[in-house]
């Protein structure tokens, strides 16, 4: 297990992910970027099972759950920028998300999660054509969110369940531009001042919800022999970063920052999925996310000539998968044990003309009896920029979800 | 099994990881081209900005005149219009006493040996011997006597800085004034001051445990001495003989201190001198010419009121404040020439702190012409960099504030044409594989003094090299 972390902190330290829209709120893990629903292109918030877990656009699936399941999930993807038959390439190396899930009986289930909800990651160092000063750029915001889950089963209407979510947001944001001089401007006589002067612009600041504890996420979920529908809203709200703009000519050689908040309306959320079970045990799943925004996300930005604001455009996630579950009689054979997924996706961004497709294929590889899984989903697709740059992201993903079940609290029969 | 099993993932993972990198190429001009787009920059501009006709709203000298001790180095004697007044404190025992009562004569004096880390150090101006002057010198002094043991303990068990304190309020048990004829030819002289009989008499007096606190003043002389301190081997020493019995005892001072007290005629002007830690001058220039400009630069508010009115529109990369100077107004003792260094007022979370400025080598110009911050050299222009203080400035000035700096003297420079700016090894002779070291400074500070009343009048230049967050306006 170190070994293994240690290859993952190890390729962390050299980690750029999507470089879009770094500025305003960065890329987007929808659905918790979990590798289980990755493997199967991101559909699937419908598929009820003993231990499918908490899906976060859905927090009334989990109500059908018999078993306690915790899971956390790694993405390493590899980024290909490319532009007018020039690519740079980059890796990044996340953890999307822990998920707890503790289904109660009749009391109906609980869980929570910790969910990287959107990142803007970027550590390069580029060499200044004019001066050959090698300059060092970086961004580093996570908005997190804690996610409690309470989902029920309704009385009488036992395939109906209600759940609702809470999502308390935090997180915190650093940019970071080390510049050498660029003395092109001013007479050669005067260059021996700016030597060795490497200045910082820097920015710090945190994520909060503006004026409420948190935003709210509510669902109903229907379970039938062969079909599964949910449908769930999630509310808008505003969030909120503080920011400190700030010059550094050292560790601890700084101005003193001028503050400025930027309010960032996120609007409502809807979505619904659909499963569809044939033969026993393969599942067609279908499932549409969508938000329609308002204005435009005010970026970090207020430095050199970086645009003020992104346009945003309505975004739609469209993901359709498919999968077989695994047999659970662990006297199958290993191969019949395994749960096999694919699945494709579309997404438009919430920033305006920008568009992801994609594709994915995953397994669940069950360990042991005790009911320990490793999802692993390798998934790749294209992010299309029409801003009048035409840039495209090529990008291959591996997703490991670790997921250990258990039977905690519910009695044998 | 388990380690099997992650050691199997963990190959998988490589693996994975080395296919995929195989599918991308890789080009830095792709990342700088998203990076043009993007408006992120890949350096920062530089603008220089030049402000002319600066004068400064006030200059104040300030000093601390406090008692400072003197361990390794004992002054006497006075240069650059300071006196420097020595203190020593001895302690004597009953043999001593006996011996003194019982003799028909005795006479005492004092003996210094002269200081060759300074005389005779490598730079030390060789014709700066022989030092001659009569030197008239105030002997005063305390004495204070007891019984026991006991009574030493508790002169010892005094703190160096309270006695040093209690030297503020100097009240003398009794002083003589006396004439000596200086004459110091070389590096290690001794010089010794035959003490006044009225000290030995007093000494005489009662056989018994005794403080003697000396003090020596020269505030006329034309010279400071610098002499070792009581720390060294070469230190102070009290000698008294006996005529009786021929013999001599020797007692050492168990500590020293200085005493300094300026003489200048105009204790308000702006004079500055060296050598002495705290002296400084205290310089503060008019905040509206330095904004003005800038808001003509940029075309901007200046001060910037915005927001929480911190201003970091714009880096200062550098500063530099340019003034005249008249090397006529000024004194020392070496005769090379002195670095004045800047520190300026930072504000911290909610204090202010003082900042040595740094000093940035414009390697061409002091190859050219030497160090621009030196007094006792060419030309007629004195230039310090202010960066630090500059940055605080303007990212404060919404507040109303000036700008405030402060100039001290630095050491005396040895090499002032050299843009190492360090100590290095020069060879002398190639054929013959000799080498020398050249030293940037001089080891000690020169007690030089320079009056700045006109470069405090006369209108300053600052220039600044900017870096704006600005961008394409």
């Amino acid at each position: 297990m170190k070994k293994f972390l240690g290859i993952l902190l190890c390729m962390a330290a050299v980690a750029s992910a999507s470089m879009i829209g770094l500025d305003a709120l960065g890329e987007e893990q929808s659905f918790g970027g979990m590798a289980s629903s990755a493997g199967r292109g991101f559909a699937g918030g419908a598929k009820t099972g003993d231990a499918e877990g908490l899906a976060l656009v859905n927090p009334a699936r989990v109500a059908f759950d018999t078993k306690v399941v915790f899971n956390v999930n790694f993405l390493m993807e590899f980024t290909s920028l490319e532009h007018s038959g020039l690519a740079y390439s980059t890796s990044s190396v996340s953890i999307p998300s822990f998920n707890l899930s503790f289904p109660m009986g009749r009391f109906g289930a609980a869980g929570v999660s910790l969910w990287q909800h959107y990142s803007s990651v970027m550590d390069e160092e580029v060499e200044d054509s004019t001066s050959s000063v090698i300059a060092k750029l970086k961004y580093q915001s996570s908005v997190y969110e804690i996610v409690p889950t309470y989902a029920v089963r309704l009385p009488y209407l036992r395939n109906f369940s209600l759940g609702a979510s809470a999502h308390f947001v935090m997180g915190n944001v650093e940019r970071s531009l080390t510049l050498g001089p660029d003395n092109s401007a001013v007479s050669k006589e005067d260059y021996w001042a700016t030597s060795e002067a490497k200045i910082t612009d820097y920015v710090d600041g945190s994520w909060e919800i503006k004026n409420h504890p948190a935003y709210y996420s509510a669902a109903l979920q229907y379970r039938g022999h062969q079909m599964s529908y949910y449908f769930s809203y999630t509310t808008p709200y505003t969030l909120r970063n503080d920011l400190n703009y700030n010059f550094r000519f050292s560790e601890i050689d700084t101005l003193v920052p001028t503050k400025y908040t930027r309010e960032i309306d996120i609007p409502m959320t809807l979505a619904t999925g659909l499963n569809f079970r044939f033969f026993k045990r393969n599942n067609v799943m279908l499932d549409l996310q969508w938000r329609s925004w308002d204005g435009d996300v005010e970026n970090i930005s207020r430095s050199f000539s970086m645009d003020e604001y992104t346009e945003t455009q309505n975004d739609v996630f469209a993901s359709v998968g498919f999968q077989r579950d695994g047999s659970t009689l662990f006297y199958d054979p290993f191969w019949d044990r395994v749960t096999y997924r694919a699945g494709a996706w579309y997404k438009s961004w919430y920033i305006k003309n920008a568009y992801e497709v994609g594709g994915s294929i995953g397994a669940g590889f069950p360990l042991g009896r005790k009911g320990t899984v490793v999802d692993l989903a390798i998934q790749g697709g294209k992010r299309f920029v029409d801003d009048g740059h035409s840039w495209e992201e090529s990008f291959v993903g591996i997703r490991l979800g670790l997921m250990g079940i258990g039977n905690w609290g519910s009695t044998q029969r | 099994m388990k380690q099997k099993k992650f050691a199997i993932l963990s190959i998988l993972f490589v693996l994975a990881v080395l296919l995929t990198s195989c599918i991308f190429d890789t080009d830095e001009s792709a990342l700088s081209s998203w990076l043009d787009d993007q408006g992120l920059p890949n350096s920062y501009q530089v603008q220089t900005l030049e402000i002319d006709g600066i004068v400064p709203v006030s200059a104040e000298s300030y000093q601390n005149l406090a008692p400072r001790d003197a361990y390794s180095i004992v002054y006497l004697g006075r240069s650059a219009n300071i006196s420097h007044d020595m203190v020593l404190d001895f302690m004597f025992d009953t043999l001593l006493f006996a011996k003194l009562k019982d003799a028909d004569v005795a006479k005492s004096s004092i003996d210094f040996r002269l200081n060759s880390q300074f005389y005779g150090a490598k730079n030390f101006p060789k014709d700066s011997f022989p030092i001659q002057e009569s030197m008239n010198v105030t002997v005063s002094w305390r004495l204070t006597r007891g019984m026991g043991e006991s009574f030493l303990r508790s002169i010892v068990d005094i703190e160096d800085s309270t006695w040093r304190d209690s030297l503020i309020y100097w009240e003398n048990d009794g002083s003589a004034d006396t004439s000596y004829e200086i004459s110091i030819g070389k590096k290690d002289s001794v010089v010794s001051l035959t003490l006044p009989s009225a000290l030995i008499d007093s000494l005489r007096k009662k056989v018994t445990y005794c403080r003697l606190q000396l003090r020596l003043s020269a505030p006329e002389a034309q010279h400071v001495l610098r002499f070792y301190g009581p720390e060294s081997s070469y230190g102070p020493q009290f000698r008294m003989t006996t005529e009786t019995d021929s013999l001599t005892r020797t007692v050492t001072p168990y500590r020293a201190a200085e005493i300094l007290e300026n003489k200048e005629d105009c204790l308000e002007c702006p004079i500055l001198h060296g050598g002495l830690y705290y002296d400084s001058l205290m310089v503060e220039l008019p905040s509206e010419p330095i904004l003005k400009k800038l808001a003509e630069f940029y075309g901007d508010e200046f001060p910037y009121n915005g927001g929480d009115k911190y201003d970091v529109r714009q880096a200062v990369v550098l500063a530099e404040l340019t003034m005249f100077k008249d090397d006529s107004q000024g004194s020392n003792e070496l005769g090379y020439p002195i670095q004045i260094v800047a520190g300026s007022f930072m504000d911290d979370a909610d204090s202010v702190y003082h900042l040595n400025e740094r000093y940035k080598l414009n390697k061409k110009l002091i190859d050219e012409k030497g160090h621009p911050n030196m007094v006792f050299y060419d030309g007629d222009s004195l230039s310090l960099q202010v960066t630090s203080g500059m940055r605080n400035f303007i990212n404060k000035a919404s507040d109303g504030r000036n700008f405030k700096f402060k100039m001290r003297m630095s050491l005396p420079v040895l090499s002032p044409k050299d843009s190492l700016y360090s100590d290095h090894i020069v060879v002398v002779d190639s054929a013959k594989k000799t080498t020398d070291t050249s030293y940037v400074f001089f080891n000690n500070f020169d007690l030089a003094r320079y009056d700045f009343s006109e470069s405090m009048k006369s209108p300053m230049r600052l220039k600044l090299w900017l870096a704006s967050k600005r961008g394409d306006e």
